[in-house]
C-alpha cells in the first residue's frame, strides 16, 4: 500500500541506480555505450509513461517534444556556441513550451481523437524539419562535436567524447528523472492523475480541474522528452530529422507498454529490452523493425500490463 | 445590541431550464432550499430530477436561468469550483474508482481540501491525510476494509463508500441521487439512519423513488413532473395531494 | 510553360489524384464508420496492392490480372488480421490502434524482406498521349481516374442496393439495433475490413505504373487517406469523395506552384485543427 512501504520503494530505486553506477566498471565498452544510450532514452520513456500510464492519455506525437529538445540543444551549440549546461536547460524548456502549446490546443480532444491529433501535429513538425532544411539540415542532420565544449566542474574538464562522461551524465539525468517519477506518482498530484485516468467525470466532481491536471501531465511529459533529446544530443553529437519521425513517436509507446505502463521501473526495463532486441535484430536483417511490429501485437493481445505490470499484479503488490 | 445576521437562503434557482435537442428536460424551475433541510425530490422517470440537480452541482450547464448559492450567482462556475464552495454530488450509479483501494478513494476526496497552495499540492503529510480519511470511513462504518479494492466491495458498501467520499469533502450541501437504489432492506435502514445523523451538520438534497424513505427522512418534499415543479410541502401534505396522486396513479 | 499551362496541369493532376485518393481513402472511411476503429495499417494494404501488381507484371499474364488478384489476396490478408487479432482485442479503440501499428510494421518489413528496398517501375498496360496546347499528358493516368470512378460507383451501388450494403449501413447507424435484427456484427466487421483493404489494394495496383512500387509507399497513402476521411466524415461516401477532391486539388496546386512538402504540412495541420475544433470529435454523430 502506498503509505507504508515508502522506505522499501525508495530503497529499491536507489539500489537500481547504484547497480547502474557499478555496471560501468564491469561491462565491456560496447555495453557501456548501450547502457548509456538506454538510460538517456529511458528518460523519454519515463516522460511518455507519465502521460500514458498515469494520466491515461495515449499520444502518438512525442517525437515532437524529443526533437524540440534535440534541436534546441544542437542548434544553440552549433550556431551560438552555448555551453552544455545552458543548452540542456534550453532543451528541457523547448520540450515544455512545445507541450504547453500542443496541450492547449489538443487536450479538448481525448481518446482516439487525441491520439490522431498528436500524430498529425508531430507529422507536421517532422515535415517542417525537412522543409526548413537550411536550418535543420533535414534528414542529413548535423553534428555538434566540433563546437561542443567540455563540461567544467570542480576544476576538471570532462570531454563529452569520453565514454565515462557519457555514461555518468546519462546516469545522473536518468537517476534524477526516475526519482522525480517515483515522487510524482506518490504525491497528491499523482493520485489525481490516476483518478483522471480511471474516471474523469468523478474526479471533476471531487473538486479537481481535470483539464489543468492533464495539461500539467503533458508539460511534465514533454519536458522529460525534451531532456532526453537534449542529453542524447550531448552524448552522441548528432541531430537529424529522423528523431522527429513517427517511428520515434512509436518507440516510447512500445517501451512503456513492454515495461509496463503505470509503473516507475517499467520504462527503464522496456527501453533496455527493446533497445537490445532491435540492436540484435538489426545485425541479422535489414527488416529488423519487424520485431517492433510483432512485439506491439503480442503485447496488446496477451500482455497489456507489460513486464513490470505483470510482476506487480502477481508478486510484488507494493511496486509503484 | 445584537448583530444582524443576514440570513441568505442556502440554494436558489431562478427560471432554470435545460433543453436537449428538442426535448425540454427542465422548464423554468424556481427551486429554493434552506439550511438544515432534508429535502426530497420525487417524481416519475423523466421528470427532470437528475437534470435539475446536475445543473445545481455543475455537471451540466443550463440552457437558461440562474443558480444562486448563499446569495452568490454560481451559474457560470465549473463543477470543481462548486465543490470548493461546499456543494457535493454523489452519483446515481456508483461512480467510485473500482481499481483503487477504499482508502485511496476517500484519500482522493480528503486531500482536495488539504491541498492548499502550491506546496500543498506537492506534498502532504501522510498522518494528516490518514486522519481525515479514517474519520470519513468511520462515519459510514468502512474503516476495516480500507485496503480492499473498491470494486470488490458488495454493492451496498460501494454506496457507503460514495457517501464517505462525499463526507471527506466536508460538504455544506450534499446531493444524494437515489442513494437507496439497489440496496437490501437492512442496508436502506442503516443508510437512512446515517443520512439523518449527517443532516445535523449538512443540508441534504435527496432524489428518491423509495416513498418509505422519503416519508421517514424528509423535512420537505418537492414533486417534479415533466420538467417542472408540481407541488411542494411536508411529506404528509404531498402524500395526500390530489395532483401528486394523479401523476403517480394516473397514466 | 505559361501560367495557364501550369494551372491546367495542376487541375488535371488534381483530378486524377482526387479519384485515386477517393478510392484509397474509401476503405478507411468504411472501416472507421462501420467498425469505429482506426486502422493504421491501411496504407500497407495499398502498398501490398502495388507490390503484388509489380510481381504480376513480371509474369507471363502481365499486369492486368493483378487488378483482380491484388484485391483478393490483400482482402484475404485483412480477413486474417481481423480474425486473429482485431476480434481478440474486441475492437477496443486504443488497443486496435496499437495492434494496427504493429501490423503496419509487420507487413512493411515482410515486404522489405521479400521484395527489397528498391522502387521498381511497371510499364503501363495502355500507353497513349493526349496532347494539350501546353504539354502532353499520359493517357494512362486518365484511364486510372476513369477506373477509379467506376469502382467508386460500384461501391456505392453495393452500399445502397445490396443486402450486404444494408447490413453495413445498419451496423454503422446502430450496432445494437442491427444485432437485434439478426445481423451478425462480427461477420459484417470481417467483410468491411476485407473490403476496405481490397479497395486500397486496387488503388495501389492501378497507381503502380504511374508511381513506382516501393515498400514505404504505404505511409504517404495512409496520411492522405487519414486527411480525407477526417475532413470528409466517417463512413460517408459523398463526404469522402468531396474531401478527396478538395485535398487532391489543393495538393496539386500547392505542389505545382510551391512544394510537395509544404502541401503536406498544410494538409496535416488542417486535419489536426479540424479534429480539434469539431465538437463531436472523431466519431461525432454528425450523420452520414
Amino acid at each position: 500500500m502506498r503509505r507504508t512501504r515508502a522506505r522499501a520503494v525508495w530503497a529499491l530505486h536507489l539500489a537500481i541506480l547504484l547497480l547502474l553506477l557499478g555496471l560501468q566498471f564491469v561491462v565491456p565498452p560496447f555495453h557501456q555505450i548501450m547502457l548509456a544510450r538506454i538510460m538517456a532514452l529511458a528518460v523519454y520513456a519515463i516522460g511518455y509513461n507519465v502521460l500514458l500510464g498515469y494520466a491515461g492519455l495515449m499520444s502518438l506525437g512525442h517525437a515532437m517534444f524529443f526533437a524540440s529538445g534535440m534541436y534546441a540543444t544542437g542548434l544553440t551549440i552549433l550556431h551560438f556556441g552555448f555551453g552544455a549546461g545552458a543548452a540542456f536547460g534550453l532543451g528541457v524548456l523547448a520540450g515544455a513550451i512545445m507541450a504547453t502549446a500542443i496541450g492547449l490546443v489538443t487536450l479538448r480532444a481525448s481518446g482516439v481523437s487525441f491520439l490522431i491529433v498528436t500524430m498529425m501535429f508531430s507529422q507536421a513538425f517532422y515535415l517542417a524539419t525537412l522543409y526548413f532544411n537550411e536550418i535543420t539540415m533535414g534528414d542529413q542532420g548535423f553534428i555538434i562535436s566540433g563546437r561542443l565544449q567540455p563540461l567544467v566542474a570542480g576544476g576538471r574538464e570532462f570531454a563529452f567524447s569520453d565514454p565515462a562522461v557519457k555514461y555518468n551524465l546519462a546516469l545522473v539525468v536518468f537517476g534524477l528523472c526516475l526519482m522525480l517519477s517515483v515522487w510524482l506518482t506518490r504525491s497528491p498530484i499523482g493520485r489525481v492523475l490516476v483518478a483522471v485516468r480511471e474516471n474523469e467525470e468523478r474526479t471533476r466532481l471531487l473538486g479537481y480541474n481535470t483539464s489543468s491536471y492533464k495539461l500539467l501531465a503533458l508539460i511534465v511529459s514533454g519536458s522529460l522528452a525534451g531532456a532526453s533529446g537534449s542529453i542524447y544530443t550531448l552524448m552522441f553529437s548528432y541531430v537529424g530529422s529522423s528523431f522527429a519521425s513517427i517511428l520515434f513517436s512509436i518507440y516510447p509507446l512500445l517501451w512503456a507498454l513492454l515495461g509496463g505502463t503505470g509503473t516507475t521501473l517499467g520504462p527503464l526495463l522496456g527501453t533496455a529490452l527493446m533497445t537490445y532486441v532491435v540492436d540484435i535484430a538489426s545485425g541479422l536483417t535489414s527488416s529488423y523493425l519487424l520485431v517492433v511490429g510483432a512485439t506491439l501485437v503480442i503485447l496488446i493481445m496477451w500482455f497489456p500490463a507489460g513486464v513490470m505490470g505483470g510482476i506487480r499484479a502477481r508478486w510484488v503488490r507494493w511496486l509503484p | 445590541m445584537g448583530e444582524v445576521a443576514a440570513v441568505t437562503r442556502l440554494l436558489e434557482t431562478t427560471a432554470l431550464s435545460k433543453t436537449f435537442g428538442g426535448l425540454e428536460a427542465v422548464r423554468r424551475v424556481d427551486f429554493r432550499l434552506e439550511r438544515g433541510e432534508i429535502r426530497a425530490i420525487i417524481g416519475p422517470n423523466g421528470a427532470g430530477k437528475t437534470t435539475l440537480v446536475s445543473m445545481i452541482s455543475g455537471r451540466i450547464g443550463p440552457t437558461s436561468g440562474r443558480v444562486l448559492f448563499k446569495g452568490r450567482d454560481i451559474t457560470g462556475l465549473k463543477a470543481w469550483d462548486r465543490v470548493a464552495l461546499g456543494i457535493v454530488y454523489t452519483f446515481q450509479v456508483t461512480s467510485i474508482f473500482k481499481n483503487l483501494t477504499v482508502y485511496e478513494n476517500v484519500a482522493l476526496a480528503a486531500q482536495r481540501r488539504l491541498m492548499k497552495g502550491a506546496l500543498g499540492r506537492l506534498t502532504l503529510p501522510q498522518h494528516i491525510l490518514a486522519e481525515a480519511v479514517n474519520r470519513a470511513l468511520a462515519q459510514v462504518g468502512l474503516v476495516d476494509v480500507g485496503e480492499q479494492d473498491a470494486g470488490s466491495l458488495p454493492y451496498g458498501h460501494q454506496k457507503l463508500l460514495e457517501v464517505a467520499m462525499a463526507l471527506a469533502l466536508r460538504p455544506e450541501m450534499l446531493i444524494l441521487d437515489e442513494p437507496t437504489q439497489g440496496l437490501a432492506p437492512e442496508e436502506i435502514t442503516a443508510l437512512s439512519l446515517l443520512i439523518r445523523a449527517l443532516s445535523r451538520g449538512v443540508t441534504i438534497l435527496l432524489i428518491e423513488h423509495n416513498m418509505a424513505v422519503v416519508l421517514e427522512l424528509a423535512t420537505k418534499v418537492t414533486v417534479m413532473d415533466k420538467g417542472g415543479l408540481l407541488a411542494e410541502g411536508t411529506p404528509y401534505e404531498i402524500e395526500t395531494h390530489p395532483d401528486v396522486q394523479k401523476v403517480y396513479l394516473g397514466l | 510553360m505559361s501560367f495557364e499551362g501550369h494551372l491546367f496541369l495542376a487541375l488535371l493532376e488534381g483530378t486524377v489524384t482526387g479519384f485515386v485518393l477517393a478510392l484509397t481513402a474509401l476503405g478507411l472511411s468504411l472501416v472507421f464508420g462501420v467498425m469505429r476503429i482506426v486502422n493504421v495499417a491501411h496504407g500497407e494494404f495499398f502498398m501490398l496492392g502495388a507490390v503484388i501488381a509489380w510481381y504480376f507484371s513480371t509474369m507471363p499474364g502481365g499486369f492486368l490480372p493483378a487488378l483482380v488478384a491484388a484485391p483478393l489476396l490483400v482482402g484475404g490478408v485483412a480477413f486474417l488480421a481481423d480474425r486473429l487479432v482485431l476480434r481478440r482485442i474486441e475492437y477496443k479503440p486504443e488497443s486496435t490502434i496499437v495492434a494496427t501499428i504493429g501490423l503496419l510494421y509487420i507487413i512493411q518489413q515482410l515486404v522489405l524482406t521479400v521484395y527489397g528496398p528498391y522502387a521498381r517501375p511497371v510499364a503501363a498496360p495502355v500507353y497513349f498521349r493526349i496532347d494539350f496546347p501546353w504539354f502532353g499528358y499520359s493517357g494512362y493516368k486518365l484511364v486510372v481516374a476513369g477506373v477509379s470512378a467506376a469502382l467508386l460507383v460500384a461501391t456505392w451501388l453495393v452500399l445502397s442496393r445490396t443486402t450486404l450494403g444494408l447490413y453495413m449501413r445498419a451496423t454503422q447507424q446502430d450496432r445494437e439495433m442491427a444485432q437485434a435484427f439478426g445481423v451478425s456484427v462480427h461477420r459484417v466487421y470481417a467483410l468491411v475490413f476485407s473490403l476496405g483493404a481490397a479497395l486500397a489494394a486496387i488503388a495501389g495496383a492501378l497507381v503502380v505504373p504511374v508511381q513506382q512500387a516501393h515498400y514505404l509507399m504505404g505511409l504517404d497513402a495512409l496520411l492522405m487517406s487519414f486527411i480525407v476521411v477526417i475532413i470528409g466524415g466517417l463512413g460517408s461516401l459523398g463526404g469522402t469523395l468531396a474531401a478527396a477532391f478538395l485535398i487532391g486539388m489543393s495538393d496539386g496546386l500547392v505542389s505545382v506552384f510551391f512544394s510537395p512538402t509544404l502541401a503536406k504540412i498544410i494538409a496535416t495541420l488542417l486535419v489536426a485543427l479540424v479534429l480539434v475544433l469539431r465538437t463531436g470529435g472523431l466519431f461525432g454523430e454528425e450523420g452520414t
